[in-house]
């Protein structure tokens, strides 16, 4: 359905994407996980044709995006990062203007833009001015803005940011009813959690890169960690952490705290227990993790998605 | 474009603010500026006041007193010189007329006659204009017949030796081309006017407040409504258009119909209001006034866009515009009547907006110009162009510093 070929983009002097490949098959739930300035927006405004690539291809439904922009725009809808609503008008008021962009015919539109209301849980609201609604209810109409021109293919570029539990839940609600009914969805997120939930499969983008790319379960196998053991002190000095460095185990020190990768935690924890009393450190606790996207991601890149 | 333009109306209408600005604001000036330029309901001039302190308290005197209070251009009242001159020591009154004694006696000498006007120095225009009226009158009243008595003196003196008889038929003759219709025809002969324009009934002081103040204040609307696509990129919505298949150009070109569609509006409601108000007769030459309303809409967006083209936010464009449009405004005669600019500024007013708008509409309500008239068409076309050149520098440069959103 998606086919992304070696994606390069330069902003100045930054180079903001490097060379990014992936391809994603009909009714699939794409992840893209990176943390912020990885390169997950720039990718997306590409494949929406509103920023052009210097080098690489997009194939969207089997236009090619160079060639048939305006075919590809009508295949896909949008969510953008900002909740992009005018606020002075009402919710129908948005859904119909956005809706009218598309030519649906307006008995049909009214008509989607009905049912989508319903779906989001603001009908009873569809009268009301934007502005009065909360950060919740403008996410949920941001998203449904995308929608009614039934596109094939939904880009969500962090459609949850700032959005309060109730309204996560209701639009995960959403998305997944969407993307049973066969609808291609990529996904841009710096939540692992939300990968982890949503994504068939997931693409790790750190510095303008695919470093990784397959089903969470693809990704876990495939990591040469299997467990983190995550030992918190009551403080954790470079020096001490240096003395903990002996070469034969790959550890990371995150605050009070330092992680400890391991494929064989029986015996790693024994020979964690006994350096740290040699060393006569003060061990608050000792916690075993499996492995996960957040541990496959700073195994991967060094880093924390947060950072 | 059409769904843009919509959409933006539909903005405008919900924004109180805007509609405010839009059409109270121009229309409180109006009226304050139609007021201040003479626009009142009715066209009659008012009659100047008049006070005189008679000193000479002859018949030659009265009789001055009573031609002016005659005339139409002065309401005269009467007082004592001591009364005159306290009240325009207190400021009610910026002057007072004296005719002092001897009047008579000057008349009948044709002799400069003692006539002295005293004022308030700081009612300097005010007393020009009241000096200017009184002169020509007073030329009628008071010369005339102290030329009647200098030619009968001159003609006794010359000709001693007139029998009684031809003295008087020859004295009575002069006298009577002195008198009545004839001095008359003397004074006109003093200088032959011909109207070049036909007498209007409306006032050009309301015509200048209208046109003037309604273009300026359009040109600040529009400003506005050019700002709002910066709006739209900085709150995300013009890259959510972008997304769908509508072309860069159908965003640009909606938010320009949209402008037109409200400056046309707010300059047909400032004329309706002028209408109704202050009696501007619109109805004179309805197919001229929607041409020329079309036309000055069509520039003044075209320039507001043009602004907003040039910077990256609303304040940028809020800052740049309101220096622009203070300074086009007060060339192109919308704050002051372009007659009483220098020579120079009237040369380069012609580079703004404003001068060919206003123009416009004096064809319309003041030199009664008809739709086909070759001036006025011309200006129209001239506002045409500068919208055209306008929007076609303004599109380009907002594909580069608005619509490029990498």
């Amino acid at each position: 359905m998606i086919s992304v070929s070696n994606l390069k983009k330069t902003y100045g002097s930054t180079q903001a994407l490097k060379g990014v490949s992936f391809n994603i098959k009909a009714g699939e739930f794409f992840g893209l996980l990176g943390p912020n300035g990885a390169g997950k927006t720039t990718t997306i405004s590409i494949m929406s044709t509103i920023v052009d690539a210097d080098e690489g291809s997009v194939t969207i439904a089997g236009f090619d995006l160079k060639k048939n922009p305006l075919e590809c725009k009508k295949t896909i809808g949008v969510v953008p990062q900002e909740i992009a609503l005018y606020n002075e008008l009402s919710a129908y008021d948005n859904l119909m203007f956005w809706g009218s962009l598309y030519n649906v015919p307006k008995s049909e539109l009214i008509k989607r833009i009905d049912t989508t209301l319903t779906l989001f849980g603001l009908f009873d609201r569809r009268k009301d001015k934007v502005k009065t609604y909360s950060g919740g209810m403008k996410r949920r109409i941001n998203i449904a803005s995308a929608l009614l021109h039934n596109p094939k293919i939904l880009f969500m570029d962090e459609p949850t940011v700032g959005v309060d539990p109730q309204s996560r839940n209701l639009i995960f609600e959403v998305i997944d009813k969407l993307h049973k009914e066969g609808m291609t969805m990529v996904y841009t997120t710096h939540y692992m959690q939300e990968a982890e939930r949503l994504c068939d499969r997931i693409g790790i983008i750190d510095n303008g890169m695919i470093i990784t790319q397959g089903s969470l379960d693809e990704l876990k196998t495939s990591s040469k960690i299997k467990e983190t053991i995550v030992v918190t002190f009551q403080s954790v000095s470079d020096e001490t952490f240096a003395k903990l460095v002996d070469g034969s185990r790959d550890l990371k020190k995150i605050d009070n705290e330092i992680h400890f990768y391991t494929n064989n935690v029986k015996s790693d924890l024994s020979k964690i227990i006994l350096k740290c009393g040699e060393l006569g450190l003060d061990v608050l606790n000792i916690d075993i993790q499996k492995v996960n996207l957040e541990t496959i991601f700073l195994n991967l890149t060094g880093k924390q998605l947060r950072d | 474009m059409i769904k843009i333009a919509i959409k933006d109306l539909k903005l405008f209408m919900s924004d109180k603010r805007a509609l405010i600005l839009t059409f109270i604001v121009p229309i409180a000036l109006i009226s304050l500026f139609a007021l201040a330029f003479g626009g009142q309901t009715s066209t009659e001039s008012r009659p100047a006041r008049l006070i005189i302190a008679d000193e000479d308290k002859t018949d030659q005197s009265k009789r001055v007193i009573a031609e002016l209070d005659s005339a139409e251009e002065f309401d005269v009242t009467v007082v004592t010189l001591e009364e005159a001159e306290g009240l325009v020591k207190k400021g009610d009154e910026s002057s007072v007329l004296v005719l002092h004694a001897g009047l008579k006696d000057s008349i009948e000498a044709g002799s400069t006659a003692p006539i002295e006007l005293k004022y308030d120095e700081s009612k300097s225009a005010e007393i020009g204009i009241l000096k200017g009226a009184l002169i020509g009158k007073l030329i009628g009243i008071v010369s005339i017949k102290a030329m009647e008595k200098k030619t009968l003196r001159d003609f006794n003196t010359k000709n001693p030796q007139l029998d009684s008889v031809s003295r008087k038929e020859i004295t009575a003759e002069i006298s009577k081309n002195f008198s009545g219709g004839e001095s008359k025809n003397m004074q006109d002969s003093m200088l032959k006017s011909t109207p070049l324009v036909a007498e209007a009934e409306t006032s050009p002081g309301l015509v200048q407040a209208v046109s003037g103040t309604a273009i300026m204040m359009l040109l600040f609307s529009v400003v506005g409504m050019g700002a709002s696509l910066l709006d739209e990129k900085q709150e995300g919505t013009l890259k959510k258009l972008l997304y769908s298949p509508l072309s860069p150009n159908n965003i640009l070109f909606g938010k320009m119909l949209s402008s037109n569609l409200i400056s046309i509006a707010q300059l047909t409601v400032m004329f309706l209001f002028a209408w109704l108000v202050f009696g501007l007769d619109i109805t004179l030459n309805i197919p001229g006034l929607i041409l020329m309303i079309i036309a000055t809409a069509f520039a003044c967006s075209s320039f507001g866009v043009f602004l907003a083209s040039f910077a990256k936010s609303r304040q940028q464009v809020q800052g740049l515009s309101t220096l622009i449009i203070l300074i086009m405004s007060a060339v192109g005669g919308s704050m002051i009547p372009l007659f009483l600019m220098p020579l120079w500024m009237q040369k380069i007013s012609v580079v703004s907006v404003n001068y060919w708008g206003i123009q416009g509409f004096y064809d319309i309500f003041w030199r009664m110009l008809p739709v086909s008239d070759p001036t006025f068409l011309t200006r129209v076309c001239i506002l045409f162009l500068i919208g055209m050149v306008l929007n076609t520098v303004a599109a380009q440069l907002f594909k580069k510093n608005v619509l490029n959103l990498a």
